[in-house]
């Protein structure tokens, strides 16, 4: 879908409403960089200054150290590397936890939104309630659950649990996106024959790039930046890098680096943050591209 | 997919890591030291540790809830670690009674634990009559740390009781420093009435209210009485404070903004950090009728195992935790002093050699919070202690209230 | 739990005479979902069970199954923090997805009047949802705070008695968490609001101004009406995010000042791994639940469940 052109009205001289619209959003912007203009300035001062001055000046010292720190030599128990440690493990898990839980979400859509399969709409409105179970109930049971079939504290058992826990979101929007396809689409196949997994990859896959930009938006969020899950079930050799930071961020009785605090909160969400400056675009274009016709 | 069969080949190779390194004493230890402080002592038991010809793996998750879930989640899948850390306390008591962690009574026995212990730390640590736990140190809750200079400006004492403290308080205030520096998080609040409690109701009262949880103290005179000095000293501190971590209030000390803090030994660390020493640019001292010293600390656990590598790497690290020159660094570096009361401590800072001078006497030890009552019932009472703390129109008598009810119903 | 066999909009007329070779074909799809259903039995519907079964126990660190009837459920019902959690979640509820959606719209509608560098705006507006609280929540939690952030800023300008002390004051202090929350979400939910602003049809917006309607009111009047599955989708993503509100409190109040901003998940939280109380974290769990269901099944049934033919 190309036409993805501004819709409202569409003045271009600057007349009193331009300006009204560009103050509301110059606000808006404000108030939304301004916990990142906090931690940036902050990474950037040495403690001293930190437990002296305003948090929203520029740094009279700027240094780096603290971003150096934060990625190589923070310490988090004894190990001191800081969270370049975490890095790969969080990517390990990452990607194939995004991969199978977007398939999943894919094919449960698809087949709650086109077949009419007896029962299926039941497991779906169990699959909303369930999101809106809090995690930590979850976890204890899980864990026996896990250790029984014997893949508990591993980099498999953490990328099932990923799987399951975006069941509902995934299902959800697929689910939508497939429902809002015109439906002469899925006919036409059907008349030609297709069966269900013909029609999943030759008809609904190639048109589903614009929910699978959306559902992967969400899932590289949702799975970088968990904590609970990869403390509980990774495993001591796969802890995500969100292990880390919350090891340098929330120690029990030490004193607390603030620079690097902030540092490493910006470098721990650098993926996500890279996600969404390269695919922004692609995110509102892909819901765009079909959702709204339901 | 090839990426299946990577996904695979990885647990795969994990697994076979893992099972190898269990032949070399590889001894996987989970605790909740962080800070670079905390860091650099437990730094010295694994280089002991190494030393004695084993391999230490830390595992080090911060925040000593999630620590413990993540253990105990692993105790009970049959995933445990060699050894996990624990408060001092009741913390670990099912573990116990369920059979998961392993008694240490030969090692107990033969390093005569009894005996250089102080009692209140080896009856947290016994059950049925076996030692289930190491312990490691002792950290006293409920030290006065306060500003020499800020002190010296204002023409106030160190104080005595309480009642001096909230007079010497009013006299900074007029000088225009923050009398009382307190991280204002629900925990930081119930220790600063603790150290209420203890000083001013006495030993006595602290066990009965926190330990057999007798409705009788909570409604008498003296616990009312500290209860009210404690709602004093909402005076005392800035309204900052609420939210604030205990270790920016330290550091209001640190930079002459406040005059007074309460916390536990470990808060040392952060005037060491900043370039100052005890007796100089800050003191400390126990406020109280009599010089109380509420002791907890740490302990390490052993979970069950069959595995003969790990019972052996179980041995050794027990033996290490308790050398006495291992104690001495250990506890230098974490502000605690050390658990055995044989060990010269001549050589720490001079806040440590208070403590364990104080401490000499047992009529001195107090039990903590965490050794007389359950996580479930310290939780109840934290909650009607900051309930309190933050309405100042709450009065005494309905504290006492809150405090009966969770005496009633925290199991 | 999927047995093929309800006939499929897709070929309703002429179900007698194809039904059987329907059938047949419509297996794949069963088996497809039937990963799914396992999951829903075991993990879902399993941990639920368990955790309404645990919640009548007397369990503290470890979980046993002894039963005390709803001993539980009477201490959680004289709680004064679970009552003040229930409170809480719920002001926070309303004026966070209200709040969420009202801005998101603003935003997008803003967004989408032709402005220039669209793409920076967009990007400061949804990048908060891509940070965790870890730390987010400590910048404003410094902010907020009156010693600290605006109110001194201001104070230091020369506005001696300009007081911002949400953050320390037990009435004003679950807005805080609210502000923060929207700093979050909003932007999310700008994005799936702008998304739907950008399908809506280009002659509508032609014949709205050849009618001389005013732009708020194809806004409000036409456009709003014709974004509805995009607000649900949004709400129930927001409503998700509500339920399980925890990181956001215990960065930037643990709760505090007092109790005045604890919250349900929290609670739970607390009772199952700080407090070794497994019983009444888990009783407090299922009221969690019991509520959650109460509210979103007839939303859901009439939705999702009843409509056998294909939904619209």
């Amino acid at each position: 879908m190309t036409t993805v052109i501004p819709q409202g009205s569409r003045p271009r001289r600057l007349t009193a409403g331009r300006i009204g619209i560009y103050a509301f959003l110059i606000t808006a912007a404000l108030f939304f960089t301004l916990p990142l203009w906090i931690m940036i300035v902050t990474s950037l001062k040495p403690m001293d200054e930190i437990r002296l001055g305003n948090i929203l000046a520029w740094p009279a010292n700027l240094t780096f150290d603290a971003w150096v720190k934060a990625w190589s030599s923070a310490c988090t128990g004894l190990e001191c590397n800081g969270i370049s440690v975490g890095f790969w493990n969080s990517v390990r898990i990452l990607i194939p936890s995004v991969i199978l839980s977007i398939a999943a979400g894919a094919i449960n859509g698809y087949a709650l939104s086109l077949w009419r399969v007896r029962g299926a709409n039941l497991l779906f409105g169990i699959l909303l309630l369930g999101a809106f179970i809090p995690y930590q109930v979850f976890l204890y049971p899980l864990v026996r659950i896990f250790s029984t079939t014997g893949i508990y504290n591993s980099l498999l058992c953490i990328i099932i649990v990923h799987v399951i826990f975006g069941l509902p979101t995934m299902t959800l929007l697929f689910r939508n996106y497939y429902t809002g396809l015109p439906i002469e689409l899925f006919k036409a196949a059907r008349i030609d024959g297709g069966g269900f997994w013909t029609i999943f990859f030759r008809v609904m896959l190639p048109m589903s790039t614009p929910m699978i930009v959306v559902a992967a938006i969400l899932q590289v969020t949702g799975i970088w930046n968990d904590f609970i899950f990869g403390l509980t079930f990774a495993g001591r050799e796969n802890l995500p890098m969100t292990v880390q930071l919350n090891n340098i961020v929330h120690s029990t009785q030490g004193e607390r680096a603030y620079n690097v605090d902030m540092a490493a909160t910006m470098l721990a969400a650098l993926v996500p943050l890279v996600v969404y400056f390269v695919s922004g675009r692609w995110f509102v274009r892909g819901i765009a591209a079909g959702a709204v016709k339901g | 997919m090839s990426l299946k069969t990577r996904v695979s080949a990885y647990t795969l190779a994990v697994a076979l890591i893992a099972s190898t390194g269990a032949l070399a004493q590889k001894a996987e230890v989970l605790h909740w030291w962080t800070s670079a402080g905390e860091s650099a002592s437990v730094k010295v038991f694994a280089d002991q540790y190494t030393k004695a010809g084993g391999t230490w793996v830390d595992n080090a998750i911060a925040g000593g809830a999630n620590a413990r879930a993540a253990g105990i989640n692993r105790i009970v899948g049959g995933n445990p670690p060699a050894m996990m850390q624990f408060n001092t306390g009741k913390q670990f008591d099912e573990l116990v009674t369920n059979d998961l962690v392993r008694d240490v009574e030969n090692k107990a026995k033969a390093g005569k634990w009894r005996e250089i212990m102080p009692k209140p730390i080896v009856e947290a640590t016994v059950r049925d009559g076996k030692f289930f736990a190491v312990p490691i140190n002792i950290h006293g809750q409920n030290w006065l740390f306060y500003n020499t200079k800020l002190f010296k400006d204002a023409g106030v004492e160190p104080p005595k009781t309480f009642p001096e403290l909230i007079a010497a308080g009013e006299k900074l205030k007029a000088n225009g420093v923050i009398p009382l520096a307190l991280g204002g998080q629900p925990n930081w609040e119930h220790n600063l009435f603790r150290a209420v409690l203890v000083g001013n109701g006495g030993a006595d009262l602290f066990r009965k209210v926190y330990g057999s949880r007798d409705q009788k103290a909570a409604k008498s005179p003296e616990f009312k009485e500290a209860t009210e000095l404690f709602g004093k000293m909402r005076a005392l501190v800035d309204p900052g404070s609420p939210g604030r971590n205990w270790n920016d209030a330290a550091a209001l000390v640190i930079t002459n903004k406040a005059a007074m803090h309460f916390n536990g030994d470990w808060a040392k660390g952060e005037f060491t950090a900043a370039g100052q020493t005890a007796g100089n640019e800050y003191g400390c001292t126990i406020v109280g009728k009599e010089p109380r010293i509420v002791i907890g600390g740490d302990v390490f656990v052993f979970p069950t195992t069959k595995d003969k590598d790990q019972l052996a790497a179980q041995d050794k690290l027990a033996d290490v935790l308790l050398d006495p020159t291992t104690q001495l660094e250990f506890n230098k570096k974490k502000g605690s002093i050390p658990v055995r009361l044989d060990v010269d401590v001549s050589s720490m800072d001079v806040c440590a050699q208070k403590s364990a001078a104080v401490l000499k006497d047992p009529a001195n030890q107090v039990e903590a919070m965490e050794l007389l009552s359950t996580p479930n019932f310290s939780g109840a009472m934290q909650d009607a202690v900051t309930q309190f703390w933050n309405n100042p129109n709450m009065s005494a008598d309905a504290f006492v209230e809150k405090v009966v009810a969770a005496m009633q119903s925290a199991s | 739990m999927a047995i093929v066999s309800i006939p499929n909009a897709v070929a309703t007329s002429e179900r007698p005479a194809k039904s059987r070779r329907i059938n047949r074909t419509r297996l794949p799809a069963a088996l497809a979902l039937l990963p799914t259903a396992l999951i829903v039995l075991v993990v879902y519907i399993g941990c639920m069970l368990w955790t309404v079964r645990l919640s009548f126990t007397s369990s503290t660190l470890l979980p046993k199954l002894d039963w005390v009837g709803f001993a539980q459920y009477s201490r959680l019902f004289m709680n004064d923090r679970f009552l003040v959690s229930a409170e809480n979640i719920l002001i926070f509820g309303v004026l966070f997805i209200s709040g969420c959606l009202i801005l998101g719209f603003l935003l997008a509608v803003f967004i989408d009047q032709n402005v220039r560098a669209e793409g920076v705006f967009r990007t400061i507006f949804l990048y908060p949802y891509s940070m965790s609280f870890v730390v987010t929540g400590v910048a404003w939690q410094w902010f907020l705070n009156p010693g600290l952030g605006l109110e001194k800023l201001v104070r230091d300008m020369g506005f001696e008695s300009f007081t911002f002390d949400w953050l320390v004051n037990q009435q004003m202090a679950i807005y805080t968490i609210v502000i923060a929350g929207l700093w979050h979400g909003a932007g999310l939910t700008m994005a799936i609001l702008l998304a739907g602003l950008r399908g809506v049809d280009a002659e509508l917006w032609k014949a709205s101004r050849i009618d001389g309607i005013p732009v708020w009111r194809v806004y409000l009047s036409i456009v709003l009406p014709l974004l509805r599955p995009m607000v649900v989708t949004a709400t129930v993503l927001l409503a998700v995010g509500v339920v399980k509100l925890y990181d956001l409190v215990v960065a930037m109040t643990l709760g505090g000042p007092g109790i005045a901003t604890e919250v349900p998940a929290k609670f739970v939280m607390d009772h199952l791994f700080e407090r070794n109380n497994i019983a009444l974290g888990t009783a407090a769990a299922t009221v969690m639940l019991i509520t959650v269901v109460a509210i979103l099944a007839p939303w859901v049934y009439a939705k999702y469940i009843r409509p056998q033919g294909r939904p619209a």
